[in-house]
């Protein structure tokens, strides 16, 4: 009887936290899955077939973004409150919302509402693939929202694959192309050595540890370290360090960090430009996103935990006893990131010197982004121990660097697929003389260009300057002053070497003469093309003068990193 | 809506529409039409718009404040029953809380004009002080809109059959380049309509303006706008100068017209002509501060003046009080009056007004300033009929007449006088002149003279009457003469003769021009405009010469200047259309000007002759002004300074003893210069010649136009182009000298710097360039494409990292 009532009071309790706390919180995710479901149906009922597939999925984009504005909005944060508190676990720990998952997932979504009207103008998909392709699209998404809001490492796992498995599918949308085909494969293939090498690394945590809860595994972590005195660790220490360079192996696949980003040149040449400008920004938002998750995750312990004692003063210390006890821990993470960082940005800008082909161009660009991405959450696992105000002002500016990268990322993949269509080509050489056939065009180019350079007065300026203050924040307040010196130096030095191979481009297109046999015609700033450049290219514009806004809903998404 | 909210937005669309267009051509001029042809119906249809609206807010004006019909002396009209006749209103339209205030304010005691006043747009307030675009509406300002887009209409439309030449490249043989060729330029038909809708925008912000700041910007944009159609053809020598000398001299009115702003927004904090609000609080405007109701309209110093004139005493009593403010306000207060009868504050009141009237003297070319004037019809004639005739130099009147209120009785009497010294010296040059276009600039600066001279000796009405006359027909001699010119291309009178026959048209509207700035008519009956408004003038002087024996040569200026104005009048029409040709050449070649020329002349002959009449009824111009007299001058007033100085009230000079002598010396003076002109032009009994060589210093004296020119140049430019060459010699000798040698010295250095730079920076730079390049090229290689060995580098960079992590963190993990 007593069990009855327990299984009991555990059902209504379960049903209570799903759809009465959980559920709520997740009516985005919950749009994404509906589309999907919609999109399926429309396949099957001849009736819908006549619906445009773009349409539909603009539709629950849309409503998806909405509802992830009202989740920011609502936030206790929102125009100056407290943000800290707005941490909560949903569907019994496996998820979490906070105003990081609130601030991803609204750029995800505003990702989805820029991106489908753009696939859609540049006829990538055709009308037949169209159901397929948005429903692979709005999936993946669906991923990453997960990814970004993981709170477990199941979900961790289940949501990595959840992104990553349309994406092999998407790589392969250009039936037919042998390219694509081969990038397809070699996508595939590489991302399931990845997760596999991932999930072992998770194997091996989760039973050292004996949890997969996020929190539960620090507090875990931070009891062995606290019980046993240093040194004497032996083999236990060799296993945790293994496991985490093992999870950090599947974050690298996914964010393409050096030395795992070889997919990433042959898989963007190969697929089309338009599942490049996917897996360029969305993917990398959500890995950033999940990255911040688990190196907070494990190496700050969340003062106030489901079911601990309700005190928070208690609790409180608590968490700032096991936030000392973690120190080691975070110096790996830092270590581990902070090396890959310095890497993944070098080789990534040095590699993209020789390209030809603007599509691989913008692959290594990617890569070398990733890197300064990398930078900001070093800087920000560094301060977090010692001064959680800067880590927060460190975790802002990785979050601003995401909402401007979005638009100076998309733009420009944008334009390649346009120029594509219009000039039946790639190739970085065949852009000659653009400016005499289409000035319009060739001016956003160097408005997104320019701002992926850093230059002001674009977004991208405050973007790299918000990451580098963060970094010299860090070398003067955190114990990791000479990685950290490190980076900074590294960041500045790679600044100027992304000048030429990006300038490049824009000299082959405003001084090189213009081949007597250009087919194709020239794109016009007014047309539908035009429009979703201009839609692009404008804000990297305005976010460079009027940044302020943007910041502050960076900032509450900073927040998290209490 | 009522006529307080409807008056401002009639008049301000129709001061704001030739805006539109000056803006509307500056960006698509040259695509309106083949070279721009369509920019002239833009300006045209602009100006014609914004009189259509003067014309409606006119006619609502009519029928709001009906013109009264009442008996007047000579015409039938008395000005003091007019006067008191008027219904008096101020209102006060100021911002948003305007109608809290209007009725409190109507009740003024005393007699005022109708006058609605607010303001649009608050450029700054602090204070009490507020600098505002507003507006001041009377009858003065609706019908002096009326006046300038009726003309500005006519002129517009005259002009774009004018100026047609302009519409294709255009050689000009005036000028020389230094190869011996003329110069060949582009036309610029857009440029000439562009400047011409500025320029009447900016005219109609001067007579719409609520408050002198308001005046002064507008002031200062008509005077850029006379500076850039002034030099129209500013490749010319003497155009270019022309347009500089007229903006410099007017600079130098300026100067005194800041220095009365000045003493007048220090002392009294206000630049508002009417009463207005200032947050919320109302604040006396100039006029009912000089002016106050409470004395019944008497002029008498304001306090701010006085307490101004009296800082020291003032200080004394604030010192004294220190502990107790109040009491020492309320001390100075009570001593005010005091102050007042002892004469303290007229010198700043004077100040004020001189001040003011000094910006006057520049713009309607008075005596000394009015060198400018006929330099000025350089520019294109057109030009000179709107900008020097009819607008920009009765902007100087307009001010005078619109300031009147504030002018004490000394101003007002060195106003006379310069008027008075204006029109004698102008008309006896304008005597000897051979240039059609000079005669008439001269005669020009004379009945600006006339008009300051009747303002100074109280006529507020025979001046700014004059003044509306006057811009009908003179606009229309200036547009007759540009049709002579156009037939002619020449502007020398000697060159003419004969021209009736060929331009009829031209020839007849000329001769009614003529016969109305003569002010010809048939005495006590009926006269051309010219007629009405100059015998009040002299009406009005000599009232003033009776009350002050001492001043009548003022009468007599007049009475001899209208003689000479008959003369040298009657001389231009003889000498170009009367007789035989002088130059068979140019008579061949003459004909009549187009249809779209002769059209304006017509319309504004007509109103050079009808523009004085008074309509049974009543209607008429000059009692419509008196609608628009301002307070308290209906009274006359005496000197401060010139202590016997007394100005006679207006209405005084309607008795019958002086209006018939007035009467019969203007119609006597203009018969006999008229006369004399014939029989030295037409019937050729007196030889001009041998006049001349009697009295060959003095035609000497007045062809070099008494040297005004040679003696500014000795006095003023002479010595400030010497200090100028000095400055530069020095700069050019001694600083450039010393930079040049500084810059060499840096040079020197420069070229070191230069080498290591080269040779060790940029090596250093190139080597690194290289070695990155290289890099980057090694790094692609590293990227061979096939799988399997991507998957092995998975593996490899796993254990890459646990090895390098080990060996990194041996210290933290193991101690």
């Amino acid at each position: 009887m007593n069990s009855v009532s327990d299984l009991g009071s555990i059902v209504s309790r379960s049903l209570h936290d799903t759809l009465a706390l959980s559920l709520p919180l997740f009516r985005p995710e919950l749009c994404l899955a509906v589309t999907v479901v919609l999109l399926l149906l429309c396949r099957m009922l001849p009736v819908l077939k006549m619906l445009d597939s773009a349409w539909v999925a603009l539709g629950g984009a849309a409503f998806a973004l909405f509802y992830a504005w009202s989740d920011l909005r609502g936030l206790p944060g929102w125009l100056g409150g407290d943000a800290l508190a707005s941490r909560q676990e949903i569907f019994t720990g496996l998820l979490v919302f906070d105003s990081l998952t609130a601030y991803i997932r609204l750029l995800l979504m505003a990702f989805l509402v820029l991106y489908i009207p753009f696939t859609k103008v540049s006829g990538i998909p055709d009308r037949e693939d169209g159901a397929d392709f948005y429903t692979l699209v709005l999936g993946a998404t669906l991923g990453m929202c997960l990814m970004a809001s993981a709170n477990h490492l199941l979900m961790v796992f289940m949501a990595v694959e959840m992104a990553s498995v349309p994406s092999y599918a998407l790589a392969g949308l250009l039936k037919g192309r042998r390219a694509s085909s081969e990038a397809a494969i070699k996508y595939a293939v590489y991302g399931a050595g990845a997760s596999g090498i991932m999930l072992y690394g998770m194997s091996l945590l989760a039973g050292l540890l004996g949890s997969c809860h996020l929190p539960t595994m620090a507090r875990q972590l931070a009891g062995l370290a606290g019980a046993i005195p240093a040194g004497n660790l032996g083999g236990v220490e060799m296993v945790l360090v293994l496991g985490g360079l093992m999870l950090a192996v599947g974050l690298a696949f996914k964010l393409s960090a050096v030395p795992f980003h070889f997919w990433c040149p042959d898989v963007f040449e190969g697929a089309a430009a338009e599942v490049g400008g996917f897996l360029s920004v969305a993917s990398k938002t959500a890995a950033v996103a999940l990255l911040l998750r688990i190196a907070f995750g494990l190496g700050m312990p969340v003062a106030v935990l489901p079911g601990a004692d309700s005190s928070s003063a208690l609790a409180g210390q608590a968490a700032a006893l096991q936030g000392a006890l973690l120190g080691d821990a975070r110096h790996f993470m830092v270590a581990t990131i902070g090396l890959m960082a310095a890497l993944t940005c070098t080789l990534g800008n040095l590699a993209a010197y020789g390209q030809n082909n603007m599509k691989r161009l913008l692959a290594y660009s990617t890569i070398a982004h990733a890197g300064y991405l990398l930078m900001g959450v070093a800087a920000a696992v560094a301060l977090s121990g010692s001064h959680p105000a800067s880590a927060r002002t460190a975790v802002s500016a990785v979050a601003f660097y995401l909402a401007t990268y979005l638009f100076m990322n998309l733009g420009a993949f944008a334009i390649v697929a346009f120029l594509r269509n219009a000039l039946r080509s790639e190739e970085i050489a065949s852009y000659a003389g653009l400016i005499r056939t289409s000035p319009g065009i060739v001016v956003a180019t160097g408005v997104v260009l320019v701002s992926l350079i850093g230059l002001p007065p674009l977004a991208g300026f405050w973007s790299k300057f918000l990451i580098f203050s963060a970094l010299v924040e860090a070398i003067s307040l955190s114990a990791e002053r000479p990685l950290m010196l490190v980076l900074l130096v590294v960041g500045g030095l790679n600044t100027v070497f992304s000048l030429y191979y990006y300038l490049r481009v824009l000299k082959v297109m405003t001084f090189d003469p213009l081949p007597a046999d250009r087919p194709g015609e020239a794109l016009s700033l007014v047309s539908f093309p035009g429009a979703i450049v201009t839609a692009l290219a404008v804000p990297v514009v305005m976010l460079g003068i009027f940044w302020s806004g943007l910041y502050a809903c960076a900032q509450l998404a900073g927040a998290f990193a209490s | 809506m009522d006529l307080e909210s409807l008056l401002p937005m009639l008049l301000g669309l129709a001061w704001l529409t030739p805006l539109a267009s000056f803006v509307a051509i500056l960006f698509f001029g040259p695509r309106m039409g083949p070279h721009g042809r369509n920019a002239a119906w833009v300006a045209t249809a602009a100006i014609a718009t914004s009189f259509v609206l003067s014309l409606a807010a006119f006619v609502f004006w009519l029928a709001h404040h009906p013109v009264q019909a009442v008996d007047h002396g000579g015409h039938g009209s008395s000005h003091a029953a007019a006067a008191s006749a008027n219904p008096f209103r101020t209102v006060a339209l100021a911002d948003a809380d305007a109608h809290a205030d209007e009725h409190g304010n109507a009740t003024h005691a005393g007699h005022s004009p109708t006058a609605y006043s607010g303001d649009w747009y608050t450029l700054y307030q602090g204070g009490r002080l507020k600098l505002s675009i507003g507006w001041y509406i009377d009858a003065l300002t609706v019908l002096m809109f009326v006046m300038i887009t009726f003309i500005a209409t006519c002129i517009h439309i005259y002009a774009s059959g004018y100026m047609h030449d302009e519409l294709h490249d255009v050689t000009d043989h005036e000028v020389h380049l230094a190869d011996g060729h003329h110069l060949h330029r582009p036309g610029r038909f857009c440029r000439f309509f562009q400047a011409l809708s500025l320029f009447c925008f900016s005219m109609l912000g001067i007579v719409i303006a609520g408050n002198l700041a308001m005046v002064f910007i507008f002031w200062e944009l008509v005077g850029i706008c006379s500076w850039f159609l002034i030099g129209f053809y500013f490749e010319r020598q003497s155009a270019s100068t022309a347009a500089n000398k007229a903006f410099i001299v007017n600079r130098i009115g300026d100067f005194g017209m800041l220095i009365g702003l000045m003493a007048l927004w220090g002392a009294l904090g206000t630049l508002h002509f009417a009463d207005h609000s200032v947050q919320g609080e109302q604040q006396p405007g100039l006029f009912s501060l000089v002016r106050p109701a409470a004395t019944g309209h008497a002029l008498q110093v304001p306090d701010g003046m006085v307490a101004f004139a009296a800082a020291d005493d003032v200080g004394r009593i604030a010192r004294a009080h220190s502990d107790d403010p109040a009491a020492g306000v309320h001390e100075v207060a009570g001593k005010i009056d005091g102050w007042r009868n002892l004469g303290v504050g007229q010198w700043l009141l004077f100040v004020a007004g001189i001040g003011i009237f000094c910006g006057c003297v520049g713009k309607s070319a008075q005596f000394p300033l009015f060198v400018w004037l006929p330099d000025a019809m350089e520019g294109p004639t057109p030009v000179s009929a709107l900008v020097h005739s009819a607008t920009m130099v009765a902007a100087g009147v307009y001010l005078v007449g619109r300031f009147y209120p504030v002018l004490t009785p000394d101003v007002l009497l060195v106003i006379a006088y310069v008027g008075a010294i204006t029109l004698f010296i102008s008309a006896t040059i304008a005597l000897v002149a051979n240039d059609i276009k000079r005669v008439l600039a001269y005669s020009t600066v004379s009945q600006l003279g006339y008009m300051m001279l009747a303002l100074g000796v109280g006529g507020w009405l025979a001046g700014l009457f004059h003044l509306v006359t006057h811009a009908f027909f003179k606009s229309l001699l200036f547009l007759c003469s540009g049709s002579v010119i156009h037939a002619c291309h020449t502007n020398d009178m000697r060159k003419m003769g004969g021209l009736a026959k060929v331009m009829p048209w031209t020839a007849g509207t000329m001769l009614v021009g003529c016969l109305a700035i003569i002010g010809a008519g048939i005495p006590f009956v009926i006269g051309t405009s010219g007629y009405y408004s100059k015998d009040s003038i002299l009406a009005q002087a000599l009232s003033f010469s009776q009350a002050n024996p001492a001043h009548s040569i003022l009468y007599w200026a007049v009475a001899g200047g209208a003689l000479l104005t008959a003369f040298y009048m009657f001389r231009l029409w003889f000498m170009t259309f009367a007789g035989s040709p002088r130059d068979h050449h140019i008579a061949e070649h003459a004909h009549e000007s187009p249809q779209v020329m002769v059209a304006p002349l017509i319309a504004l002959a007509v109103m050079a002759v009808v523009a004085g009449w008074t309509l049974p009824g009543g209607f008429g111009i000059a009692n419509l002004l008196e609608q628009a007299r301002p307070a308290g001058t209906d009274v006359g007033g005496a000197g401060y300074f010139f202590s016997t100085l007394r100005i006679p009230a207006e209405h005084e000079s309607h008795v019958g003893a002086i209006h018939i002598t007035a009467t019969m010396t203007a119609f006597l003076t203009a018969a006999a210069g008229v006369l004399l002109a014939a029989l030295m032009y037409v019937w050729k009994l007196i030889s001009p010649g041998m006049v001349a060589a009697m009295f060959r210093p003095l035609y000497t004296l007045l062809s070099n136009r008494w040297y005004f020119d040679e003696i500014y140049h000795a006095l003023f430019v002479s010595p400030v182009l010497a200090v100028a060459s000095l400055a530069s010699n020095t700069d050019r000798g001694v600083i450039d000298r010393f930079i040049d040698g500084v810059a060499w010295a840096a040079r020197q250095v420069a070229g070191i710097d230069a080498w290591i730079d080269r040779t060790i920076v940029d090596g250093l730079v190139n080597a690194t360039a290289n070695a990155t390049w290289n890099t980057g090229l090694e790094l692609k290689k590293l990227q061979t494409g096939h799988l399997r060995q991507y998957v092995m580098f998975i593996v490899m960079g796993t254990v890459a990292l646990f090895v390098l992590a080990s060996l990194l963190l041996r210290n933290s993990f193991a101690g």
